[in-house]
């Protein structure tokens, strides 16, 4: 995993969805009960990937959101498309 | 009890300014027949959006007005002055104070807010003079201004369910007897801030909006809908020609989620229900309902199931949204489609909802079952008993009924003693120089309540401390929610500048990257009453949830009107709260206002104050409610009053009157005197003018130098959080919490008071623009 791309996505989660940074490791379930994300919250991550990466995940399978991780080789096999 | 006549509610008068037109009778005759205002957008930047869609009035502010004021004030004005002409109120220096101005509102001064930022991020700078311009707390007292109003003002800012939460207000308020008539309706103007925020949300349809038709998304638009409300003895009395009755109407909460409605659409029900019973209707009374009819696919799935569900046994009901042709004025909606629902009762014509094709007719065919949806084209009927419908950001419900002709509806109003049984304080304790007190909220604080990071970070500051401060009442007053009270609990919370650093922090962001570039993420906390609607979400409370925007004296208005709900009949207990935040974007703006000071109550050396944050609430309960449940009593809230003299907003000189007006009518609803009080718990703030006007009205009203306590001096001026909190301190003396002396204010002068005798401390606090609030708390 590229921890570069992880930690730019890392800290974007943090300043844009105000989730506390020690709660949140890479492999965190973003939509499960702990940290709970929701529809609302994928729009934003989606604006936020577009934004860093210039990667468009409009219409990604949900399994690609699943933690940082997932995001991360979303990005990295998406980069320079 | 009362007779039928005491308890009629008429509309005397109509204003209506919008994208079909400027007056109401070029509105009227566009939405029944069925002509749209929806067009391109003109005044917001679409680029990179895939919306460009909008209903905007086509005066520009400079048509609307000379007078500068934020679109929102100007809009509202217009249709303030065509209703007010259309009632033939001639508002005398005899009867001003009995017709008050009550407003909704969910953007406040967007356009100014746009445009000081705009200013700022091109040229450097920015005009302070726009930042007066910016709350929502300007619109109701620039209209009571404009015409010379002093009853009491509100501006209702419960987003889309504003303009119908007003209406109903008022209707409550001169039942009550606390007015002859109101100015009352809505007013949004188009924004840039509403347009980024639902395109990030994707809520916007790409073409106009089509509600119970292809709802894939709004099309906002603005505007405002004002009906002067008047009680009907008061409109005999001067010869007034009658639109029609106003009877019940009903408020009630999701607590669901903070931008979906309940997809089982109870909250609605429960609205529409209310509504429905207190006018003393049955379902298959109602001719006609002007639906919330937003167009997107929540709402319209949610909204088909409430009127299914109610009304699949009436056999003559018509169903419209007139967002089809008005698009969503969002805080001005309701009142839009009152007035209109006010034409479809007076006219007996029912305006369509329109949009939809022939194979769109086939499909609706499908979905309405025996419900007319009145597509494309008017419908001629009898309409004697409509509803109209408004659902919002924050799971807030509201529904009113017209009708034709006079009908006797149920009394539910009490006279029960109402007490405070809990208390939940967030103030400031540190003090940063140039930034104010400031209150700290940790991670202890969200365990303590089981409030989860998932839910917790979704809030803005505004938002965090309206949800501990309230959960700390609930636990404070040993208060759990469940099915078997989740109805019968409601809430008010008063704010001065509402959730600002979260709308500002939206708007940056909108002027700096372009209107594409705003945040979902934040967008649905810009609104104001999404405070309160994160802790009735948490809470589970579902009765009636509104926020008011009425500057500092909002937080002790908030218990002015809890008492009025109470004994409205409509709940047993009521959490009312005054909420403020104290961030570095408050304080920069209070401080280009030049109102930033290190000063301490009546210092009385220069203006200017050190600016406070907090969220403090109350529990106010009927007794018979306290009773049962063997609840501990503070304090009983024994008397309440709300007075306006209208100045400029901004300013307090000249409308002192008001403030001798609140403590003495409040002592009135008390069934005391003046000379009854033992102590005022006051408003000082440090601020020389604020200071000199509280102490020279006391001393002309108590003729006395009475013991005054100031709760700024340690928590700072935290605006609503401080009124609220005057009163806790009260109730808290008043309980003997505080032991048998305090440090008070005599004439201005430091002394410790014996405080062991007293009986009733009496509560008061004012409002930039001549707002004011007193409370009357006495021993339990």
């Amino acid at each position: 995993m590229n921890t570069e791309i992880a930690e730019k996505i890392k800290n974007m989660l943090v300043e844009n969805l105000r989730i506390p940074a020690d709660e949140l490791e890479y492999t965190s379930e973003l939509f499960g009960d702990d940290i709970g994300l929701d529809s609302i919250d994928s729009i934003e991550i989606i604006a936020g990937i577009d934004n860093l990466f210039g990667v468009q995940m409009t219409g990604a399978a949900r399994e690609n959101f699943q933690t940082i991780e997932t995001l991360t080789k979303y990005v990295e096999d998406h980069m320079g498309e | 009890m009362s007779n039928m006549s005491d308890r009629r509610i008429v509309v005397t008068g109509l204003g209506l300014i919008c994208a079909l037109g400027d007056g109401t009778d070029k509105c009227w005759s566009a939405a029944s027949n069925g002509i749209t205002g929806i067009r391109e957008v003109q005044s917001v930047s679409t680029e990179g959006c895939y919306a460009n869609k909008g209903a905007e009035v086509a005066e520009s502010s400079e048509q609307l007005s000379s007078e500068d004021y934020d679109r929102s004030s100007l809009l509202c004005i217009k249709a303030a002055g065509e209703a007010l002409a259309d009632a033939g109120y001639t508002v005398t220096a005899d009867n001003s104070n009995r017709i008050g101005v009550i407003v909704g509102n969910c953007v406040g001064g967007a356009a100014s807010i746009d445009k000081y930022y705009t200013d700022e991020f091109k040229t450097g700078s920015a005009k302070p003079s726009d930042i007066l311009r910016m709350p929502a707390a300007a619109i109701a007292n620039n209209v009571a201004k404009h015409f010379g109003l002093n009853g009491a003002t509100a501006n209702i800012v419960n987003a889309c369910a504003a303009g119908t939460m007003s209406l109903s207000y008022a209707a409550d308020l001169i039942r009550a007897g606390k007015a002859d008539a109101f100015v009352a309706g809505g007013s949004d103007s188009f924004s840039s801030l509403a347009f980024a925020g639902f395109h990030a949300l994707h809520a916007l349809a790409a073409d106009a909006c089509s509600p119970f038709n292809h709802s894939n998304g709004i099309t906002l638009g603005e505007g405002a809908g004002i009906l002067i409300v008047e009680s009907y003895e008061h409109a005999k009395a001067r010869g007034a020609k009658i639109y029609c009755e106003i009877l019940g109407s009903g408020v009630s909460s999701d607590a669901h989620h903070i931008t979906a409605p309940r997809p089982d659409g109870q909250g609605q029900m429960s609205a529409i229900r209310r509504a429905v019973k207190t006018s003393g209707l049955e379902f298959t009374d109602i001719d006609y309902i002007n639906a919330h009819g937003t167009g997107t696919a929540k709402n319209d799935e949610a909204e088909f199931l409430s009127l299914h569900t109610l009304f699949d046994e009436n056999k003559h009901l018509s169903v419209s949204s007139t967002k089809s042709m008005t698009g969503h004025c969002l805080g001005a909606a309701g009142s839009i489609e009152a007035v209109l629902t006010v034409k479809s009762v007076c006219e007996d014509v029912v305006p369509p909802t329109i949009g939809y094709s022939d194979e769109d007719l086939a499909v609706l065919k499908e979905k309405a079952g025996e419900i007319d949806f009145v597509p494309n084209t008017k419908r001629k009927k009898p309409v004697n008993y409509a509803v109209s419908n408004s659902f919002a950001f924050g799971g807030n419900n509201a529904s009113i009924v017209f009708a034709k002709k006079p009908h006797e509806i149920p009394d539910n109003t009490n006279s029960e003693k109402l007490y405070i049984t809990g208390i939940g304080e967030v103030v400031g304790n540190t003090e940063e120089e140039g930034k104010g007190i400031r209150a700290s909220i940790t991670s202890d604080d969200y365990k303590e309540h089981g409030i989860k990071m998932a839910f917790y970070r979704k809030l803005d500051r505004f938002s965090q401390i309206q949800l501990i401060s309230g959960m700390r009442a609930l636990a404070d007053g040993k208060i759990t929610i469940d099915e078997s009270n989740e109805n019968d609990i409601g809430i008010v919370v008063g704010t001065s500048d509402g959730p600002m650093t979260e709308i500002v922090g939206f708007q940056k962001a909108v002027v700096e990257g372009g209107t594409a570039n705003g945040s979902a993420f934040s967008f649905p906390n810009t609104v104001y009453n999404a405070a309160g609607g994160y802790f009735s979400i948490f809470a589970g409370i579902k009765g009636y949830n509104v926020t008011v925007a009425n500057s500092v004296q909002a937080g002790l208005q908030s218990i002015c009107y809890a008492a009025d709900v109470l004994h409205n009949g409509s709940e047993n207990i009521m959490v009312a709260s005054g909420t403020d935040e104290n961030t570095d974007v408050d304080a920069e703006l209070y401080g280009k206002l030049g109102l930033l000071a290190e000063t301490k109550p009546y210092s009385l050396e220069k203006p200017g104050f050190v600016l406070g944050e907090g969220s403090v609430s109350l529990i106010v309960e009927k007794a018979s409610s306290a009773e049962k449940r063997g609840a501990e009593k503070y304090a009983e809230v024994a008397g309440c009053a709300m007075t306006h003299h209208a100045v400029e907003f901004g300013t307090v000189s000249g409308s002192e009157d008001a403030l001798a007006k609140a403590i003495e009518s409040a002592c009135a609803d008390a069934g005391i005197s003046v000379s009854d009080i033992d102590a005022v718990s006051g408003f000082a703030n440090g601020h020389k003018t604020i200071d000199e006007l509280e102490l020279s009205t006391y001393k002309k009203v108590f003729g006395r130098d009475i013991p005054v306590f100031a709760v700024r001096e340690t928590i700072g001026e935290a605006r609503a959080a401080a009124g609220t909190e005057q009163a806790a301190y009260a109730a808290k003396l008043l309980a003997g919490k505080l032991g048998s002396t305090a440090k008070a204010y005599i004439g201005g002068k430091a002394a410790d008071v014996d405080v062991s005798g007293y009986k009733y401390v009496l509560a008061a606090a004012w409002g930039a623009g001549g707002s004011y609030s007193a409370v009357v708390l006495k021993k339990a």
